[in-house]
């Protein structure tokens, strides 16, 4: 676990963290959780905010259940995500955000080159409509948050490498995803230096034209934000996420889907007043997956870079 | 191309200020902390007026308010005024930052936000220009030290009106 923390946190050491993504809405897109980078909380009329993630997703243990299972075949699967995302409010209320991605899948089993597969290409994309019925302000201490998007199949689905690549590795999934979405947050002070959130979404997958569906998706996240400061802060995020066995022609496939508890701690610092930086983390805390055994995430990190107008 | 990219985010990022630009500046009244006079925001009609949101916990809040006592200073109050609204929850910890650092113009207290929340003001710092006719022309988010260059230009140009 300390391993663990120690990989998450020291890119963060090194880059000093940015601004607070919402970690609200999380989904699978070909393995890759692009929605995770995707602000959620409500913003002002008029605003427009611009962020670029970088995110690297180590996805090396193995599972049983909920057992670790030693993996002797040297497999080495990681993804990596570059991710764009744009949100603009239109009154106080009702604002659009939307998510472009750009992803790469390496996948290395033994020491043979001959076991090596990379795939990458644009990704899946994001449009979600929010509205806000109250927020926090100098005169409120709550803020309510609902949303209804689509991810929409912009991401190339039919690589192929010899064969054409499984679902798992390409960068996108090849269908429509219908994402709902609340969060609710409460400021501990006037200041709103503190906040506690919690959100939760749902992710309902359509298939693809490979009659390939990958399983819809649940997430529930609660979590502390604190500012120390006008530069500095930091938030923790304790998420739940459940997603359903993935199908093909129907056929629900065995070793996929299952649950993951997975704690996510960020530090942010405001370089100037519209522009910051963050540094993410995501460690996984407990999971119990379906079937016999699953390759799942051992840990991942990323950097966001935001600009506020 | 990339010039013409730039000219635009430019344009965008000169123009963001005044998204709120002529709109009917929402009326209030109440009691000077400084004076304990009654004043009004109608009572300065005539004049190009600059309402700013503030509070003790709110650091470039803190910067601002003797910025605008100088500018007040320097264009006079015979054509503009400044109005301050501390947004405190507790009024008493404005009162006590003014003891330290006293500005001259008046200073309204506003803890339930019944004049905030007609002027939209969501977070702080926040301050607003209103013209002679009472509406708002200008909206502003943030303050950094030597913003009130820029102010006084557009005070000016309003004043030419």
């Amino acid at each position: 676990m300390i391993r663990r923390l120690l990989k998450a946190a020291l890119p963060g050491l090194i880059l000093l963290y940015p601004s607070l993504p919402a970690f609200a809405a999380t989904c699978s897109c070909a393995g890759v959780p692009v929605l995770i980078y995707l602000d959620t909380s409500a913003i002002e009329k008029g605003d427009f905010f611009a962020s670029y993630t970088a995110d690297d997703h180590q996805i090396n243990d193995l599972v049983s259940g909920s057992d670790d299972v030693p993996d002797e075949t040297g497999r080495d699967r990681a993804s990596f995500s570059q991710v764009l995302s744009a949100s603009y409010a239109f009154t106080d209320h009702w604002s659009v955000s939307a998510l472009a991605s750009y992803v790469k899948h390496e996948r290395k089993i033994g020491s043979s080159s001959f076991g090596e597969v990379s795939a990458s290409g644009i990704g899946d994309s994001v449009l979600l409509v929010r509205y806000s019925p109250f927020y926090i302000s100098p005169f409120s201490r709550h803020e309510l948050s609902l949303g209804l998007g689509l991810r929409i199949p912009t991401g190339e689905n039919d690589i192929v490498d010899v064969f054409l690549l499984s679902e798992d590795m390409q960068p996108g999934t090849g269908a429509v995803g219908k994402i709902g979405w609340a969060s609710y947050s409460y400021a501990f002070n006037q200041a709103a230096t503190l906040q506690a959130f919690t959100s939760i979404n749902y992710t309902h997958n359509e298939e693809n034209d490979r009659h390939y569906r990958f399983g819809h998706e649940f997430n529930f996240s609660v979590g502390l934000s604190q500012s120390l400061g006008s530069r500095f802060g930091y938030s923790a995020v304790l998420r739940y996420r459940s997603t359903e066995p993935d199908r093909r022609s129907g056929f629900e496939l065995p070793n996929s889907g299952g649950k993951w508890i997975d704690f996510i701690p960020a530090i942010r610092y405001a370089v100037t007043d519209r522009f910051g930086i963050a540094l993410s983390g995501r460690i996984p805390v407990a999971r119990d997956l379906n079937g016999v055994l699953q390759f799942t995430t051992s840990y991942s990190y990323a950097v966001t870079v935001s600009y506020g107008f | 191309m990339a010039s013409r990219i730039r000219d635009l985010i430019l344009l965008f990022i000169i123009l963001a200020p005044n998204a709120w630009a002529m709109e009917p500046a929402p009326e209030f009244a109440g009691q000077d902390l400084n004076s304990g006079a009654q004043i009004s925001l109608a009572s300065y009609r005539g004049k190009v007026v600059l309402v700013d949101f503030w509070a003790s916990w709110c650091p470039p809040c803190l910067e601002s308010l003797p910025a605008w006592e100088q500018l007040r200073n320097k264009i006079g109050t015979g054509t503009f005024e400044v109005i301050a609204i501390n947004v405190d929850e507790d009024t008493d910890d404005g009162i006590r930052f003014l003891r330290n650092r006293p500005v001259s113009y008046p200073v309204l207290a506003d803890p339930e936000g019944e004049i905030g929340k007609p002027w939209g003001v969501r977070s702080l710092p926040r301050y607003f220009l209103v013209d002679r006719e009472g509406q708002i022309v200008a909206t502003y988010k943030r303050f950094n030290p030597g913003n009130e260059a820029r102010l006084e230009q557009e005070i000016s140009t309003l004043l030419k009106q």
